[in-house]
């Protein structure tokens, strides 16, 4: 938030992105807007994702709260899917936070290589997730103040 | 003695000229037109006209004074300037000619044979005026005769062209029957390679059988058992390597007939085979205009964009195609959607600012992206879009399948691995029962057991997740190296077609004057030049017109033919329907193997040409998914 003064446009010097966003994997999605001042694409990108992100949370914290069925499955799943996006946009730390839940979730630590019991799994996951969602607000917020000097 | 050798023998070494000269003189009826000089070392010429009328026809063949007088300069005779008299005046009369020459002498034919043709002298300034006003028409006939030369020339190479390109379509109906030769033999090897992975099974079966379920190596040469998942339920590997050679030199994907026949087909229409003028002209036309032009610059695109605004033809499809990916370009950016989970399949469209270079298709490739998560699937879409791509995208798997089980084709497939409802590697088992589409998985997982795999289930390629432009770009350059233009392709085809080009851009385009039919065609049939001397008008103004009209239709010709090009792929929607009903002749036998899949997606329209053009159409399978909804 401090960064309003900001009008470089380099989302980099926004306090918080440095270890938070992959310069290279981001700029090549800003690369892609039309009007750099607008930033149509890559914003409705973010902002599309920023409801994903926040639907898939819930989804999460409410499969590991009732843990009916193969909930460990579909929270493995979640992570996966979430890691992909994260992935793609360069949100490096909510990526590998996601990675870990996905392998997790398969009842596997957090490397995927070895086996974990369920109880593990859902300790491991109740943290990981809080760790993933902090982790998104941060960069939610990094990503809103890089957009907001144009809103 | 003298008057003998004169007519006869020698004259063996005088000019023709000077003979006939020496020869009219001799003839006395015509004195009082005519005659030897007073002193008998010139000749003078009393009466001016009727030395032009009568004489002169008869015994050089034509009738004018001016080219005589010429002549007589060629040969050194000089007219007879009496300056030096009272009077200025010739004693002849005021209206004679006298010319004399040193050795042309009355009574003495000998010194006639000293009479030579002067050799092409630079011209004296000092020369009388009449000699001035003979040169010109000696220009004339130099001009003329060039003309006519080149002329000739070009109707030598008009007809070389004609037969060349009577070659050409010849080679290419060869080159065609070839390439459906060879696709039939690749499907041959694929039944073949089908055939042996059964017996293969088979033996596997029974080497298990007789070894016991982890049994020492079977017989058949399975090495990959041991690293594989430890079990040997894999083919043989001399079989795998055989399919996965066969995958990689599919003949499907490298030869391209769409791109022979659309060459073909401009040939024909060229040779005036087909005179169903192109019903798509405009259509094909924007398209290089609306992209960054790369190879085909210059003159070309430029010229093109004086089409743009010709109105669409009404056609077999009614102006836009969805089903021709060249309007992909051209259709107005819109937003892109936001709610992504429509099961739609989306064109990104819209002009992009090049950050990236043109990849220079010689179509846009048209790609299959199947991806569930959205963010993956709107950026990898806009990527390809970039990159001159059409894209059509599945939200899964089993979406995937059906769009290629209902007919769609594809030059490549992109296929992230998990997904609801049917996995990537599932879905490219799949579509390999019935498709031989390159599909590159994109995925990150990535570990060598994961790839090895995909390549197990037929995918040809991975690309790790997540991806880069370049990464992306690198896939595709790969796997579309057929689409790849070489170089400066379509340019060189038909260039050097002046005439009929021209013709049809006289239909088009006002704005060339030098180009209409009338010049074209006398240009192009030398036999229409008038056979007289050539100081007349009618020539030279042809000449001229010509010679302007040569540099101004030659952009013409090289603008149409980018555009002809694109015309004769996409007006030929019969030829590409026949195509494709063959290719799916071909595929029916497997494809009804799957018949449920297809059922299930509403899609006997396998069956319908008619409806293939709304092959986009989203008709997709929701009522079969009850867990679609599941992780968004």
């Amino acid at each position: 938030m401090s960064a309003s003064d900001d009008k470089s446009g380099d989302i980099m010097l926004i306090p918080g992105a440095e270890d938070t966003i992959d310069p290279a994997t981001f700029e090549q999605i800003l690369e892609m807007d039309e009007d750099e001042v607008e930033r149509e694409f890559s914003r409705s990108i973010v902002y599309d994702f920023f409801g994903q992100a926040d639907s898939t949370f819930k989804k999460m914290e409410s499969s590991l709260e009732k843990k009916e069925g193969e909930y460990l499955k579909e929270l493995s799943e979640l992570g996966h899917f979430l890691k992909g996006s994260s992935a793609t946009l360069g949100l490096t730390k909510v990526k590998d936070s996601c990675e870990k839940i996905q392998h997790y979730g398969s009842q596997k630590d957090e490397t995927g290589v070895k086996d974990i019991t369920e109880k593990e799994s859902c300790d491991k996951l109740k943290t990981t997730i809080a760790q993933a969602k902090k982790e998104f607000l941060e960069v939610k917020d990094v990503l809103k103040e890089y957009y907001k000097d144009t809103d | 003695m003298d008057s003998n050798q004169a007519g006869g023998a020698g004259s063996s070494n005088s000019s023709d000229f000077v003979r006939k000269l020496y020869k009219m003189l001799e003839n006395p009826s015509d004195e009082s037109v005519v005659r030897w000089g007073n002193d008998g070392d010139s000749f003078v010429v009393l009466e001016n006209e009727k030395f032009t009328k009568h004489i002169l026809p008869k015994h050089f063949k034509h009738s004018n004074f001016a080219s005589f007088v010429r002549q007589l300069n060629k040969y050194d005779f000089h007219k007879v300037r009496h300056n030096n008299e009272e009077n200025g005046q010739s004693p002849y009369g005021p209206g004679a000619w006298e010319f004399k020459h040193p050795d042309f002498k009355m009574n003495n034919k000998d010194a006639l044979d000293n009479i030579r043709r002067k050799a092409p002298a630079p011209r004296k300034p000092n020369q009388p005026n009449e000699t001035d006003m003979l040169v010109p028409s000696q220009q004339m006939d130099m001009v003329s005769g060039q003309l006519m030369a080149t002329q000739a020339q070009l109707h030598a190479l008009e007809g070389r062209y004609n037969e060349l390109s009577i070659h050409h379509s010849m080679l290419l109906q060869e080159v065609i029957g070839l390439q459906k030769t060879v696709v039939n033999h690749e499907h041959v090897m694929q039944q073949i390679m089908t055939f042996l992975h059964g017996v293969d099974a088979t033996q596997r079966r029974n080497s298990k059988l007789s070894f016991g379920p982890n049994g020492a190596q079977p017989p058949n040469g399975n090495i990959e058992g041991a690293n594989q998942a430890a079990d040997d339920d894999n083919p043989a590997s001399p079989l795998q390597h055989a399919s996965k050679l066969l995958s990689e030199t599919n003949a499907d994907v490298m030869l391209n007939p769409r791109n022979l026949e659309q060459m073909n087909e401009i040939t024909m229409r060229m040779n005036g085979t087909l005179t169903t003028p192109p019903p798509d002209f405009a259509r094909a036309a924007v398209r290089p205009t609306s992209r960054g032009p790369p190879s085909a610059s210059s003159a070309g695109s430029m010229r093109l964009e004086n089409l743009d605004n010709l109105v669409y033809p009404v056609g077999q499809s009614n102006g836009i195609d969805p089903m021709y990916s060249e309007h992909i370009n051209n259709i107005p950016y819109a937003a892109p959607p936001k709610a992504v989970d429509a099961a739609e399949p989306k064109f990104l469209e819209g002009r992009k600012k090049s950050t990236i270079p043109d990849p220079g298709w010689i179509r846009p490739p048209q790609i299959l992206l199947v991806e569930d998560d959205p963010t993956c699937r709107r950026i990898g879409s806009k990527f390809l879009y970039a990159f001159h791509c059409s894209i059509d995208s599945a939200l899964d798997g089993l979406e995937a399948v059906n769009k290629m089980n209902a007919g769609s084709k594809y030059d490549l497939v992109l296929m992230d691995i998990i997904m609801p409802n049917l996995d990537g590697v599932s879905a490219c088992h799949l579509i390999r029962q019935f498709d031989t589409t390159p599909i590159v998985a994109m995925t990150s997982n990535i570990r060598s057991d994961d790839i090895s795999m995909y390549f197990q289930h037929g995918m040809n390629d991975v690309l790790p997740k997540p991806f880069t432009k370049e990464g992306l770009l690198h896939m595709l350059e790969k796997h579309l190296v057929h689409l790849k233009k070489p170089s400066a392709q379509g340019e060189g085809m038909a260039a050097p077609q002046p005439v009929q080009i021209a013709r049809q851009l006289v239909l088009k385009e006002e704005d060339s004057p030098a180009k209409s039919p009338a010049t074209v065609s006398n240009w192009n049939s030398p036999s229409q030049m008038p056979g007289v001397s050539p100081v007349g008008s009618t020539v030279t103004d042809e000449y001229a017109q010509a010679l302007q009209g040569q540099p101004v239709q030659h952009p013409g010709a090289y603008s149409v033919n980018p555009m002809q090009a694109n015309i004769g792929y996409n007006s030929s929607p019969q030829m590409q329907m026949q195509a494709r009903q063959q290719q799916q002749q071909q595929q029916q036998p497997p494809a009804s193997h799957r018949r449920q899949i297809s059922d299930i997606s509403g899609g006997d329209d396998m069956s319908n040409p008619a409806k293939r053009q709304q092959m986009y159409a989203p008709h997709m399978p929701q009522q079969m998914n009850p867990m679609q909804q599941r992780p968004r």
